[in-house]
């Protein structure tokens, strides 16, 4: 199954409606490929919260275009019925605060996903193990969120928004709480990860720290896009 | 690691959950009515026992000596108070002579003038026979004629007669002396017997009617308990047997007694048996008439029979008998009752042997299904 | 699929624990409450049972002996022994009064029972310690609630009585312990008051002329004498010969003797329907308002539970759970702590059941209602925790 990422034209969002609607969205495109990691950078305001929220399929836009893998799951309206199962299955969530379930350990935490999919426990927890390893933070797996430090908890939710291996991940500020060591080694993580599960990843951001290692960032303003080549040129494994 | 921090805390999980489930068990099976009954046992004895019969009385006298006037009078003295002892023939008071000694005065003078009235018929009697006697004289001269002589043979008749009516009245005024003389001396208030003064009804100035008692008399040497018993456990009583005598007033002080008599006529209403009980030796000091006894007849010992405490005689159905510990479990066997002693034993002639262990106390009615538990005292029950 | 209830009591066992042991107190107080109410109507019983009657017969035209007084004249028990059906009757006398135990005084049922041993109607079933009177005077068994033991000397009006034997739940219908004395002490004990009444009411007596006359002597001694005994008791305890129906016997002792005559059934509906009736009332109010305060303290326990977790919720709801996943973690809190709570309350009630000094009385189908019943209130409590779960925004999880 070729994966071709995340697609999104002319997207708008509006609230309200009458005299008092305001337009957040206006006019948003994006094209982000497997594997690639894109920063979305704007001010307070800019409509870049609406923007991650429509492609989270947690607020419904007005209007445009989102293709996901090849898959119209937009179109003036939705085209997938269950957007639970769409944001389970098919879209990784990382955030700023790691939020994980305090009451789960890592392991529970990053096998949730899939057992809510319907994957037998052992076969989800093997899972969540692989990636653990894979970041790097399998000696905490049965430790609980509270125990974890920030890095170990921020490498657990990439684990988690990893684990159904989701054609896009939207990452949004996960360095914020991070000094800059730390960032890089996120953003490193996350360009790794998007390598090697072919992931579309969105980083919002305004961190300045990391806008430099982007290879292209989209900027909105005014709730509209517009694409320009970044500095960085990623990260080479 | 891992195992170290998680253990605690499961194990916590773990304890409070079994802590609580055993409690909830524990409660859910041994409070409530759903807890086996405590019962405690105790084994059937063969023994003997001397029934016993408890009665109620008081102290009274035997013989009671009411003095009083036998006319309506005013008491004049009296000599005695309350507790006084007095002797035979001893004079207690006086009544009131009032106008007795006047009366007897104008008797006396009666009498005399009724002397001096025989004197005069005397007189009148002997002058008519020597009149008689002359003109019979000279009748026989033929001096007189017969009719005269008729007349004087009349006037004599008629003055015996004068005199013999003049005597008896002289006696009859003797006889009125003597009977105002008795009632004289019956104003005194005289003790037929030597006794002990127990009441002082009237005082001095106080009118009586006849009969009506002035001071009461006992014989402190005849005290008697007038008893009660009961006729549902008046079983075997009888006159002679010993008693115990337990004054109120001295509690814990056996006095021993004998059953003087029982009464022929028991009290139909409070039906009780109605007897008298004597002391072996009058305590010292007398207890007070009327004073609260209670008795206690003790009968001969009855021959060895099984014997059970009368708190294991329950009733089932309108049927007494005891619950037999048989298995683990209570079975009702009905037993037919014989005497019983006041210590609470009871006599069991059928449906029991001894040795068998049966129920004594239990907290709750027994049922054949009642789950039990045998203890050694009744939970609540303090030694 | 992982049990995010579970996982979520285990990871906060301590908090939720005690969250439960509160809850079981309330509950604890409820069951207790309930317990007073089955206490009550027990006492009612067993006033019945422990008299050993199968009917009553009282003065007519009242609810005697125990809701009212009655008295019919004490040698009538040997008209009704010889009524057709009639196994045994007995006379019987109630007085509550205060009885003297020492230094202090209780308040207790002072039970005359007639001469006969156990089993005459009247009677204690049983005894938990010494021995059935034996004496026809004097001697008492006293219920183990008045605080006696074996031995101790009991001042009833001006006589005193030696304690020879214990009972247990023979209580009077509004809790009282009972005392059992012979009857004619208990006769004496119910006209005499104290030596200060007796005296006045001899002088009384022997103030007024027409008893008192001059040329009548011993005319105040014996109406002082009749003054002083009393024939009355309060009622006539009757059983039944077998296969005698209550009613065939009550009939003609109704109609012939002109008395009341009650039996079991009609006994316990005066006792439950007219002693009773409001204490029950209001036991019942109470309860009404512990269950509410309960119902809104387990759903606002409910609710504080899924407010703090509401970040979590709006992740897990993000991250792709159903609806139905979410509900049922809330559900299946609010129903373990409706257990915990439960099995608290039950277990607190029990323990304190004894130190109540009026009987309580743990009935297992009122622990069987109340378990559905706390069942049933957390889960409509967990309704609200549930509604506001649902309606969490996902998108709270985004900044």
């Amino acid at each position: 199954m070729a994966k071709s990422g995340i697609r999104i034209e002319r997207l708008a969002k509006r609230f309200g409606s009458g005299d008092t609607a305001v337009l957040a969205l206006k006019d948003a495109n994006m094209q982000v490929a497997p594997g690639e990691v894109v920063g979305l950078i704007g001010p307070s305001g800019s409509g870049k919260s609406t923007l991650l929220k429509c492609l989270g399929a947690v607020i419904d836009p007005t209007a445009g275009r989102m293709i996901l893998d090849d898959t119209v799951i937009y179109d003036d309206g939705w085209k997938v019925r269950d957007l639970r199962a769409l944001r389970r299955d098919r879209i990784g969530f990382v955030f700023q605060a790691p939020y994980l379930i305090p009451f789960l350990d890592a392991t529970d935490n990053v096998a949730l996903l899939p057992m809510l999919a319907g994957v037998a426990n052992d076969a989800a927890r093997e899972r969540a193990r692989e990636l653990l390893t894979a970041l790097d933070v399998a000696h905490r797996a049965q430790a609980m969120p509270a125990q974890l430090s920030g890095g170990e908890q921020q490498r657990v939710a990439i684990a988690r928004g990893l684990v159904n291996r989701p054609p896009v991940i939207l990452a949004d500020e996960p360095t914020a709480p991070l000094d800059s060591a730390r960032a890089m080694a996120v953003i490193r993580i996350l360009n790794d990860m998007a390598r090697r599960f072919e992931t579309a990843i969105i980083v919002v951001t305004h961190d300045e720290k990391i806008i430099p290692t982007f290879r292209r960032i989209y900027h909105i303003r005014d709730g509209v896009t517009q694409e320009e080549a970044g500095e960085g040129r990623g990260f080479e494994s | 690691m891992r195992l170290a921090r998680l253990k605690p805390r499961t194990l916590g999980v773990i304890s409070v959950v079994a802590v609580l489930l055993v409690l909830f068990v524990y409660v859910a099976l041994r409070a409530g009515p759903l807890a086996p009954i405590a019962i405690t046992v105790t084994s059937v004895e063969s023994r003997s026992i001397a029934p016993a019969l408890a009665g109620i009385g008081s102290v009274q006298a035997r013989y009671t000596y009411k003095i009083g006037p036998t006319a309506a009078g005013r008491v004049k003295r009296l000599d005695v108070h309350v507790g006084d002892g007095v002797v035979a023939g001893q004079v207690l008071g006086e009544m009131d002579a009032v106008d007795l000694d006047e009366r007897l005065r104008a008797q006396q003078a009666a009498i005399d003038s009724a002397d001096a009235a025989v004197r005069q018929a005397d007189a009148r009697q002997a002058y008519a026979r020597s009149q008689a006697r002359r003109y019979e004289e000279l009748l026989a001269v033929r001096f007189i004629s017969e009719e005269v002589v008729a007349n004087k043979r009349q006037e004599l008749a008629v003055a015996d007669a004068a005199l013999a009516a003049a005597r008896s009245d002289t006696s009859r005024l003797r006889a009125e002396l003597e009977a105002l003389r008795a009632q004289r001396g019956n104003l005194r208030l005289v003790s037929p017997v030597a006794g002990l003064v127990v009441a002082r009804d009237a005082d001095p100035g106080t009118t009586v009617v006849a009969g009506q008692a002035v001071v009461q008399v006992i014989d402190p040497a005849n005290l008697w308990i007038d008893t009660r018993f009961d006729q549902i456990s008046a079983q075997g009583l009888a006159a002679g047997l010993p008693a115990q005598i337990a004054l109120r007033s001295r509690q814990g002080e056996a006095l021993p007694g004998r059953v003087q008599r029982i009464e022929p006529r028991a009290d139909a209403v409070t039906e009780e048996t109605l007897a008298k009980v004597t002391f072996a030796a009058l305590p010292q000091p007398l207890p007070p008439l009327g004073e609260l006894a209670e008795i206690t007849v003790r009968l001969p010992p009855l021959p060895a029979a099984p014997t059970v405490p009368n708190a294991a005689i329950f009733t089932v159905g309108g049927q007494r008998g005891v619950w037999k510990l048989v298995d683990g479990k209570v079975a009702f066997a009905p037993v037919a009752l014989g005497r019983f002693d006041l210590d609470g034993r009871v006599q069991v002639h059928r449906g029991v042997a001894p040795g068998e262990r049966v129920v004594l106390y239990s907290e709750r009615s027994l049922t054949a299904q009642s789950r039990i538990q045998v203890v050694e005292r009744i939970p609540g029950v303090t030694p | 699929m992982i049990s995010l209830a579970g996982r979520d009591i285990l990871h906060a066992w301590g908090k939720f624990v005690f969250t439960g042991v509160g809850l079981g107190l309330l509950i604890g107080v409820t069951l207790t409450m309930a317990g007073v109410y089955r206490g009550m109507v027990d006492d009612g019983k067993a006033l019945l049972d422990n008299s050993g009657a199968d009917l009553w017969v009282v003065q007519q035209g009242t609810l005697g002996p125990y809701a009212e007084s009655s008295s019919v004249f004490d040698d009538l028990w040997r008209d009704i022994r010889t009524m057709p059906g009639v196994a045994q009757a007995a006379n019987v006398t109630y007085l509550t009064m205060q009885v003297g135990t020492g230094d202090a005084d209780v308040r207790a049922m002072v039970v005359g029972i007639a001469a006969g041993g156990s089993g005459e109607p009247g009677w204690p079933p049983y005894l938990v310690a010494g021995r059935h009177i034996t004496r026809g005077h004097y001697e008492a068994v006293v219920d183990i609630s008045a605080g006696v033991r074996l031995g101790d000397v009991l001042r009833i009006r001006r006589n005193h009585y030696t304690v020879v034997g214990l009972t247990r739940r023979m209580v009077s219908s509004s809790g009282d312990p009972m005392v059992f004395i012979p009857l004619k002490d208990a006769q004496e004990a119910q006209f005499l008051k104290d030596n200060d009444a007796i005296l006045m009411q001899r002088r009384r007596t022997e103030g007024n002329p027409e008893f008192n006359r001059p040329g009548v002597p011993g005319l105040v001694d014996a109406v002082i004498a009749s003054q002083t005994s009393n024939s009355y008791v309060n009622a006539i305890l009757v059983r039944l010969q077998p296969g005698f129906a209550a009613q065939d016997v009550a009939v003609p002792l109704r109609r012939w003797k002109r008395l009341t005559v009650y039996d079991r059934a009609e006994m316990e509906g005066i006792l439950l329907g007219k002693l009773i009736a409001t204490s029950a009332r209001q036991i019942a109010m109470f309860l009404v308002i512990l269950a509410v305060v309960s119902a809104a303290i387990v759903a606002f326990i409910i609710y504080t539970l899924t407010m703090d977790k509401i970040r979590e919720i709006a992740v897990l709801k993000l991250i792709g759970t159903r609806n139905r996943t979410i509900a049922a973690m809330i559900l299946q809190q609010a129903l373990v702590l409706g257990v915990l709570g439960f099995v608290v309350g039950k277990i607190a009630a029990t323990f304190a059941a004894p130190l109540f000094p009026k009987y309580v009385l743990l009935v297992p189908i009122d622990s069987v209602l109340s378990f559905a019943a706390v069942l049933a209130i957390c889960v409509v409590s967990s309704l609200v925790a549930i509604r506001v779960a649902l309606k969490v925004d996902p998108a709270q999880a985004i900044s």
